[in-house]
């Protein structure tokens, strides 16, 4: 998951930085930039080598910790990261900190006791959060380090760490940038939202103990500000019907709808409608039989950064038969699911 | 269409996927109301070898517009590219 492309290739700034033609401003803006770029390219890209290199050495066998330490830090609405420390976040006055706290801890019980996980690099890393992130901030999102969460703008959204299955979500894109390293675009991109999509709506269920029955499915429900609310929006995506009008951002439902180019939040509709419709067939708890087919297919195997989805597909259904062998409806069940996406 | 003192932003992506049917945020900016310095940042995200920067997962990416000469430029960058006068430029709305 490693980035190379920038706006600006280096040997196009040393080059500019030595134009002639150029004005002396330019030429050391070129300078400037081509430095800049190089930084943050290096800072961006650390944590996604970090996580190769110490798989191919075998690092990844040492335990850091027992369980994750979970830290939360307060940008104060400027755009600097991680931001000041918040001290006893857990009982924080400040609500966005403590319930910050209280459900990235929450995601780590989750993942330690449904899936003998520790924390997002499985050997006990600590998860650092930083809220309060930029002013109206209608984002969370997962840097490669760390989460991210701002407060929304009131209108749309509302502050983002509001939604437990936004910080399961954000969380679970660090569990696979340090397992199969899915890319993100293409096929890839979209197995990698849905992925996320898949683990938070679980770990909404599992923290209400609902069962496949119960849950709503709903991905972004208790993020949506009065303005969406008003016109009508009760979600962002809607797992069980991907294409749902209520839905702010309404996906395909088919394979076969995907088209180049497309954002993995849309792409990822028809996985993510295979793996409810796979939970809704074999019934009980989402975690309890196609969760663990999933984080198998997650996990347990080598990186595959450009995935297709038929592969993640037909992998979910060989593990559905390997795993419950006296159960074959669950096979049968993940294989219908795909099925009825197109793959 | 775009006049030539124009830059247009449209922000897309995010968790949300902004730039679907109905997540828009978008603005733009006059950029003969730029500073010198501001103009220059906006000549650096438009170089002559345009490459589009890989997204970060659930980051924001920014596509930027501008006239050169007689033909319209189009860039897409990721957020941390963009220089915070662009990035207040855009207004989050629902359609």
């Amino acid at each position: 998951m490693s980035c190379t492309c920038f706006i600006i290739p280096k040997d196009v700034l040393e080059r500019l930085s030595k134009d002639p033609e150029l004005s002396k401003e330019l030429r050391q803006a070129s300078k400037d930039t081509a430095r800049v770029s190089s930084a943050m390219r290096n800072l961006r890209d650390q944590a996604s080598l970090l996580t190769s290199a110490t798989r191919t050495v075998g690092i990844m066998e040492l335990q850091l910790a027992p369980f994750p330490a979970v830290k939360v830090y307060d940008c104060k609405h400027h755009q600097t990261l991680p931001g000041t420390s918040v001290p006893n976040s857990g009982t924080s006055p400040d609500l966005t900190a403590s319930r910050t706290f209280k459900e990235t801890t929450a995601v780590a019980n989750f993942y330690k006791q449904v899936f003998g996980r520790n924390s997002i690099d499985g050997v006990g890393m600590t998860m650092l959060s930083s809220i309060h992130y930029g002013t109206n901030y209608n984002n969370a999102m997962w840097n490669g380090a760390q989460m991210i969460y701002g407060d929304g703008d009131n209108q749309i959204f509302i502050d983002f760490t509001a939604g437990n299955d936004v910080i399961g979500h954000e969380l679970t894109h660090g569990v696979t940038q340090h397992t199969l390293q899915l890319a993100y675009s293409g096929d890839a991109g979209g197995l990698n939202e849905s992925l996320s999509d898949c683990f938070g709506t679980m770990f909404r269920q599992w923290e209400a103990n609902q069962d496949v029955n119960h849950a709503d499915w709903l991905i972004g429900h208790d993020i949506l500000g009065p303005v969406a609310k008003t016109k009508g929006f009760t979600c962002l995506r809607n797992m069980a019907n991907p294409a749902d009008p209520h839905a702010l951002a309404p996906q395909p439902t088919k394979y076969a709808q995907i088209t180049p180019g497309m954002d993995p939040h849309y792409s990822s509709g028809p996985p993510n409608l295979a793996f409810y419709l796979s939970c809704k067939s074999v019934g009980g708890k989402s975690w309890e039989k196609v969760g663990q087919i999933w984080y198998r297919a997650l996990t347990g195997f080598p990186p595959s950064p450009n995935m297709k989805m038929k592969e993640f597909a037909d992998r979910t259904r060989k593990l559905a038969t390997q795993m419950y062998p006296a159960a074959p409806a669950v096979a049968t069940a993940v294989g219908q699911a795909w099925k009825q996406i197109g793959l | 269409m775009q006049n030539h003192d124009q830059l247009t932003i449209e922000r897309l992506g995010g968790f949300g996927g902004f730039g679907g049917p109905h997540l828009k945020s978008k603005g733009e900016l006059s950029l003969s109301g730029l500073s010198a310095e501001d103009l220059r940042a906006v000549d650096r995200l438009f170089p002559g070898d345009r490459q589009v920067s890989a997204p970060k997962t659930d980051g924001f990416r920014y596509r930027i517009t501008r006239w050169s000469g007689s033909e319209l430029q189009t860039i897409e960058v990721s957020e941390e590219e963009v220089p915070p006068f662009i990035q207040s430029a855009v207004k989050d709305s629902l359609e």
